[in-house]
């Protein structure tokens, strides 16, 4: 008999080593996240060692409160390496023998796991044993947790809230004598079963909100995390649960609860920016402009804070919040556009909102940043962006393409009065693309070519209607700019290479042939038929214009009539229009012309801001214009 | 003809680790940094030819790269990365010149200069101050951006990460993946032209790219955001790409070679954009060469073409210069020319494009006949414009390989390529030829299996035809037919009876191959002799061609004498066995068709009594004399009257104790007006009175079965008696005698009296006197059936009359077979209009 108990001796000396070693380690948090995994590996592969070792033996009933510990710690790390269905494995496997050790009688793993667990918490009552089995269905917990099995976890509600109850409790009690009085003669735990449990909890009920919320079951959602509330919790996540509230408020349409809320989660951690984000968004919601513009500052400029140093707790169990909330719902809601996306942005809100030096500013910044050498790629933000790529890929509202934004900048450079800058700009566009046009283009139906699937991006990613339609754009803005200096004939030359570009674009529906579009079909909002006409309304009226000025009046009557038959809303084509029609002596035709023009039209709206009528050029004053029109008199 | 390369070593690493795979870097000035696997990195100075530093690091080095100024070196070892500065250790080892002939230096690199803490890194990348490190973690690949440390601190700052789920290990078998931790992905970094307008040098793996082809390959974004690309040739196949600088950009896989990648670089460099590549090329490991290219096709869009094409593989490494692609199967040092030869010309023909395009496929590689290569660096042109590479061997041997001259090339490349295009062009015509002869005899073969179903379908045609048509009376004779004639032979003193079968085609078609006469015997009474076994015999006659107008014999035993019953029943038919349409060896693929056979009857036959008697020859023949007293007004009178009687007497007397003497008899009575309407016309014409017993005697012996002549001679008969001895087939003695009578002058005493004739039957065996009236009566009825018509009204009556009898005559005739008793049998039938 002397043997076994110096061998169980030995092995728990052993375990002690190890997680006095593991502790240690984790004491300094120098290491990387890379170093971190490498010592959690070779941690798990020791257990795992021991606890072969141990389990060599038939089951005793002396080693039984040893090996189980030994089986805690193992999972653990197991558990830490997203090694779940292993860590499962070893769980029931060690409970069996444990259970077989004492009672003698085997319970049966069957494919049901839950009914497992239901035989050992009905069976459990020796006292001895007990804590350690609630320790392995704390990590069972974390298992089902992990991968996202909230059902088997709420048929077990009962038990585990009254195991976190007496877990807790058992906690207090010999904590203290635990860890320093007999250390050498009781298996030491690599994580404290208490905080685990804690830890649990809390990361239960936000997944639970998030999927509740998922649901749309957002007033039980927003029960389960005022629960939640009450619960001590790190500090990160105790800003989730205040986010999640706040995203059950906005969801049942208490947009101020829903900022209440937000401000609580600020308040708790600084860190949670997607609190800053979805406040954002509300603020967009109803409307408050400036404090929209004001939200989106903040949340760049915090998104541009070094994020390295995420506190690591110090105490903390190798178990990190982000392998235990990995729910796709939560993600959704804690994701966060890049901060590129967020200073796209406000510089398209400054500019659209009557702050366009502001806006040009913001635009300059996003070139600038685009242009540094840091590669921008994947920057570690917060902890839900470690887990999956596709999560964040999917939901982050993308940064346009880059020449988009190259022309949006130019446009509002251009509505700075720096027509030089935006020239600049637009040169780059060209130069780039030129070499890319397509001889000739179709355009297709864009729900047919949704039913279809396919869409004309080659497998090098060019897309050939972007690209002309980016070049068109660019002629048009540089038109612009040459109209802005007066150089009429530049400006004519330009807004031509515009319209000889969007010619070259056909149209096609299902059954007909290829055409050029007309102004009688039906564009829908959006689509890139709706840009292209928009286009050439405004390259033709551009060039009118520039005619007009050129007194080449028949040439501008044409190419402006032709401009409000392609784009009937341009404002400054009709205008123009009856400034041609009444210098060349029709007035009355002038005087409709104008009045017609007048009429609100329905404004257009998701364009790109290139695609706007800048007030760039000359200028008609429409007061003297009513002016006229009452000298003239009634026809 | 080919000029030979020169290799020259230049030091000696000793054995390299096979796993491994080797680097060769050119460092600064004449500086080459060297890994072989080790935990060393060898500085050598090519110039000075000898080794100038070693520097020892704590593990095993997986890769090596310089900083663009080339002062300092990162090498990935398997603790992390480290930054040394080669020049500072150099000159610091100089200034304490220690002993000259111990050898190179050779300096301990401690942790303080471990800049990344990362380990398992695989290859290094540096992009200005970007270091990039490609590791391989459990499930992905990770690619790990870091910012090069800046002079005073000590650690990079991490950028970013990118991973790429791991492909399984589909590609790359198990002892592979176990080595492909040490297997270094190619790192390279493509720019832009536009992006680095001034013709700065490039370092190791950088290369410039033409923009319309990056454009195509990388996008606009790529382009215009001025972005270096990382291109990632995984072990796995992928060649990925990830433009550095742009937001939101990810690891996108632009090809996959489907083995590992061993090399990655950019080629082609052509006068009209000089110093700009053209092409990107990829080698996998099995020798799949995968060309980027733009492809400007007229009158259409730019396109990125991906060509692939195969070269004679294993590649281990390789390298690009301006032109060539060079690498490496172990065995032997390859050349491959990249540059369209005919692409330098503009303006070419429009179909120039496609043989451009297939000319680049079929280039194939130049062999230097330099072996046991496993790194290669960088082709250099030496001051004689000759080209000069740098390998190591497997060997570990560091050598210079000077290319030969770039020469007459011109001459003797074409004519040799020349040569080779024909020899595979006369190998592909043998080829097209052997093929075009199998298809011709299949078709040939086909041709003749369809010819052969038609002739096998016309003949079951007809024979299902004549079949259908057989209850009706035949119009013409059947066109394909069995008739039978019977033998009797003694063999070993004893008799057998032989049936020869003979098999008539008078139709149009050819009976072949695969047909098979069939034929069936099984005696009449067969029912009623239940106890024994059923006695049919099968005999099968496969037969090969059987043209129209020929015949077929074929003899079976049909008894040994005595042991048999008769009357039988020959049943003839015609098998084709669907198997013998297709050869031998599509029919063992179809083991359904092998049973698969139409069967065709032909026609049935019955041997009776009389076909197989045995005649006793009679010493005297006499003439046919008899004959000629015919008297043709006589039988005119005698034919005005239509009563016809007949009668059979079969008299037998009581004792069966004195056997001998026991006589059976029947007795035949036939109008002798019939027989001679019927015998006369075809036996002879004269016809005459004895003459017409002789002739019923002839015709009785003499017709085998199915129409054929039977086997007895007429010669046989005594003509004066008309009187027949024979044996029967059980051995028993027979008498046959023919005798006319006239019945009205016996019976009534009319004036009108009827001529008969009677058939007597006499024999001691009472089976055989039932035999034969049996027999008899058959013919007589078949006679019957046949008369013509203009006495049709009376004769059918008694024909009607003469049916019942025969049947009586069978069922006797089988009771009596088996019991042979004593019986009397007392016939009587006279039929009067």
């Amino acid at each position: 008999m002397y043997q076994p108990t110096c061998l169980l001796n030995e092995w728990m000396k052993e375990n002690n080593e190890l997680v006095n070693k593991l502790k240690q380690y984790g004491g300094r948090d120098t290491l990387s996240r890379d170093q971190n995994q490498n010592r959690l590996r070779w941690c798990s592969s020791e257990f795992h060692k021991l606890l072969r070792k141990i389990q060599g033996v038939p089951p005793l009933a002396d080693g039984t409160h040893l090996e189980l510990s030994v089986a805690f710690n193992a999972c653990v790390c197991t558990i830490a390496q997203s090694q779940f269905t292993d860590a499962e494995l070893h769980i029931t496997q060690a409970i069996q023998r444990a259970l077989q050790a004492t009672e003698g009688d085997l319970h049966p793993v069957a494919s049901d796991l839950p009914a497992f667990w239901k035989s050992v918490l009905k069976s459990l009552g020796n006292t001895a044993l007990n804590s350690c089995l609630l320790h392995l269905l704390c990590l069972q917990w974390a298992v089902w947790l992990a991968t996202c099995r909230l059902k088997t976890i709420q048929q077990f509600e009962v038990d585990l809230f009254s195991l976190v109850e007496t877990v807790c409790a058992g906690g207090e009690d010999d904590r203290g004598s635990k860890f320093i009085g007999r250390s050498s003669d009781t298996p030491l735990l690599v994580t404290e079963p208490r905080k685990l449990a804690e830890f649990l909890q809390i990361c239960t009920s936000i997944t639970q909100g998030a999927e509740r919320l998922a649901e749309g079951l957002s007033s039980e959602a927003l029960s389960g995390l005022q629960k939640a509330t009450s619960l001590s919790a790190p500090r990160a996540l105790a800003a989730y649960v205040h986010h999640l509230s706040g995203s059950c408020f906005a969801r049942m349409s208490c947009p101020q609860m829903a900022l209440q809320c937000y401000r609580k989660a600020l308040e708790t951690d600084s860190r949670c920016v997607c609190a800053l984000y979805q406040s954002m968004l509300i603020y967009r919601q109803l409307g408050n402009t400036q404090a929209e513009i004001q939200a989106l500052r903040l949340l760049h400029s915090t998104l541009l804070l070094p994020s390295a140093s995420v506190p690591v707790q110090a105490d903390v169990h190798p178990l990190n919040p982000s392998l235990l909330l990995c729910s796709q719902s939560l993600n959704s809601q804690l994701s966060v556009p890049s901060a590129l996306s967020v200073l796209h942005n406000l510089a398209l809100k400054c500019v659209l909102h009557e702050r366009v030096s502001e806006g040009v500013e913001y635009y300059l910044d996003l070139l600038a940043s685009l242009h540094s050498e840091d590669p921008h790629g994947a920057r570690t933000k917060t902890l839900t962006d470690m887990q999956d790529h596709l999560t964040d890929y999917a939901k982050d509202t993308p940064l346009p393409g880059l020449p988009q934004i190259y022309l949006e900048a130019g446009a509002a450079i251009l509505m700075a009065r720096r027509p030089f800058d935006c020239m600049a700009l637009c040169n780059e566009v060209i130069s780039t693309t030129v070499e890319l046009l397509p001889e000739r283009l179709v355009l297709e139906d864009p729900e047919e070519r949704s039913e279809s699937g396919t869409r004309d991006v080659g497998a090098e990613g060019v897309d050939k209607e972007a690209v002309l339609l980016w070049t068109g754009a660019a002629y048009l803005l540089l038109g612009h700019c040459h109209t802005h200096l007066k150089d009429w004939k530049q400006a004519v030359t330009h807004y031509t290479r515009c319209i000889n570009l969007l010619v070259k674009v056909h149209f096609k529906k299902k059954g007909f042939q290829p055409q050029i579009p007309s102004a009688d079909m039906v564009v829908k909002q959006g689509t890139n038929l709706c840009i292209l006409q928009r286009l050439k309304g405004l390259s033709l009226a551009g060039r009118g214009i520039s005619f007009t000025q050129m007194d080449k009046l028949k040439e501008a009557l044409r190419d402006l009539l032709l401009s409000v038959q392609a784009f009937p809303e341009c404002v400054g084509a009709e205008l123009w229009c009856g400034e041609v029609l009444w210098r060349l002596g029709r007035k009355h035709e002038a005087a409709a012309c104008w009045e017609k023009s007048w009429i609100t039209k329905s404004p257009v709206e998701d364009l790109p801001l290139y695609l706007r009528e800048l007030q760039s050029g000359p200028s008609l004053d429409s007061t003297e214009l009513r002016q006229r029109i009452q000298e003239l008199g009634p026809v | 003809m080919e000029g030979r390369c020169s290799v020259e070593t230049l030091a000696d690493f000793g054995f390299l680790d096979a796993s491994f795979t080797p680097k060769i870097t050119p460092g600064f000035g004449p500086d080459l940094f060297v890994l072989t696997g080790s935990d060393e990195v060898y500085v050598f100075n090519s110039e000075e030819r000898k080794l100038t530093l070693v520097l020892q690091f704590p593990g095993p080095v997986s890769d090596l790269v310089q900083s663009p100024d080339k002062q300092l070196i990162y090498v990935s070892c398997s603790s992390g990365v480290y930054c040394v500065s080669p020049q500072l250790l150099l000159s610091r080892t100089q200034n304490h010149p220690a002993d000259v002939s111990s050898g190179p230096p050779e300096l301990q690199i401690s942790s303080d200069s471990l800049v990344i803490g990362e380990e398992g890194v695989l290859s290094l990348l540096l992009v200005g101050s970007v270091l990039l490190l490609l590791s391989h973690r459990d499930t992905l690949w990770l690619l790990s951006l870091y910012k090069t440390p800046e002079p005073e601190s000590s650690s990079c700052e991490l950028l970013g990460s990118f991973s790429l789920p791991l492909v399984s290990a589909a590609v790359c078998d198990d002892d592979e993946a176990k080595m492909g931790t040490r297997r270094r992905p190619v790192l390279i970094c493509v720019h832009s032209v536009s992006t680095s307008p001034s013709e700065e040098t490039l370092v190791n793996s950088h290369y410039h790219l033409e923009s319309v082809l990056f454009k195509l390959l990388f996008g606009v974004d790529a382009a215009l955001a001025k972005s270096p690309v990382v291109l990632c040739g995984l072990p796995d196949g992928r060649l990925c790409s990830l433009p550095l600088r742009l937001p939101g950009s990810r690891l996108r896989v632009l090809h996959s070679l489907e083995q590992p990648v061993v090399f990655v670089g950019a080629s082609v460099v052509t006068e009209t954009a000089p110093g700009h590549a053209q092409c990107l090329v990829a080698v996998g490991e099995q020798g799949r060469v995968l060309l980027m290219k733009t492809e400007n096709p007229e009158g259409g869009d730019r396109a990125a073409g991906f060509l692939e094409t195969c070269v004679p593989g294993p590649a281990v490494c390789g390298s690009v210069d301006k032109q060539h692609l060079y690498y490496s199967t172990g065995s032997d040092l390859l050349m491959l020319d990249l540059s369209e030869k005919s692409s330098g010309r503009e303006g070419q023909e429009k179909n120039e494009e496609s043989f451009r395009k297939s000319s680049a496929v079929v280039h194939s590689p130049t062999g230097l006949k330099v072996c046991r290569v496993s790194a290669l660096a960088g082709p250099a042109r030496d001051a004689t414009g000759g080209v000069q590479l740098l390998s190591l061997s497997v060997r570990g041997q560091l050598q210079k390989i000077l290319l030969p001259e770039e020469r007459k090339d011109l001459s003797s490349h074409p004519s040799a390529q020349v040569c080779r295009s024909a020899g595979d062009l006369l190998s592909a015509i043998g080829d097209v030829c052997e093929r075009v002869s199998a298809l011709k005899t299949a078709i040939k073969s086909k041709n003749q299996i369809l010819k052969h179903l038609n002739q096998v379908l016309n003949i079951s045609f007809l024979l299902i035809e004549d079949a259908n048509t057989e209850d009706q009376p035949p119009k013409q004779e059947k066109q394909i037919r069995c008739h039978t004639r019977t033998r009797w032979s003694r063999l070993l003193q004893k008799d057998s009876l032989n049936l020869t079968c003979v098999l008539e085609n008078s139709s149009s078609f050819i009976l072949e191959r695969g047909w098979t006469l069939s034929i069936t015997v099984f005696p009449v009474s067969s029912s009623l002799t239940a106890g024994k076994e059923s006695s049919s015999t099968n005999f099968s006659f496969p037969f090969h061609n059987l043209c129209p107008g020929e015949t077929l014999d074929v003899s079976l035993p049909l008894a040994a004498a005595g042991d048999a019953s008769f009357p039988m029943r020959v049943s003839c038919s015609l098998l084709f066995s669907l198997s013998s349409l297709l050869g031998e060896q599509e029919v063992t693929h179809l083991p359904g068709l092998q049973s698969s056979c139409i069967s065709l009857p032909l026609n049935t036959l019955t041997v009776d009594w009389l076909h197989v008697l045995q005649v006793d020859i009679k010493k005297t023949t006499t003439s046919h004399s008899f004959y000629i007293e015919a008297d043709p007004i006589q039988a005119f009178l005698n034919s005005h009257r239509t009563e016809f009687s007949r009668q059979v007497e079969t008299g037998g007397r009581e004792g069966p104790s004195k056997t001998e003497q026991e006589l059976f008899s029947a007795r035949i009575r036939v109008s002798s007006e019939l027989l001679r309407d019927m015998l006369v016309s075809d036996l002879n014409p004269q016809g005459s009175k004895s003459g017409l017993c002789l002739s019923l005697l002839d015709w009785l012996l003499s017709e085998g079965p199915g129409g054929g002549k039977g086997g007895q001679q007429r010669d046989k008969i005594d003509p004066s008696s008309s009187v027949v001895h024979a044996r029967g087939p059980n051995g028993a003695r027979v008498k046959l005698t023919a005798m006319e009578v006239k019945v009205g002058e016996e019976d009534t005493g009319k004036e009108d009296s009827l001529s008969t004739v009677d058939v007597e039957v006499e024999s001691s065996s009472i089976a055989a006197v039932c035999g034969l009236h049996h027999a008899v009566l058959r013919r007589i009825q078949a006679l019957m059936l046949s008369a013509p018509q203009r006495s049709a009204s009376t004769k059918r009556l008694q024909s009607l009359g003469l049916r019942p009898a025969l049947q009586r005559a069978e069922i006797i005739s089988a009771t009596a077979e088996p019991t042979r008793t004593n019986v009397d049998v007392k016939l009587k039938t006279v039929d009067e209009s």
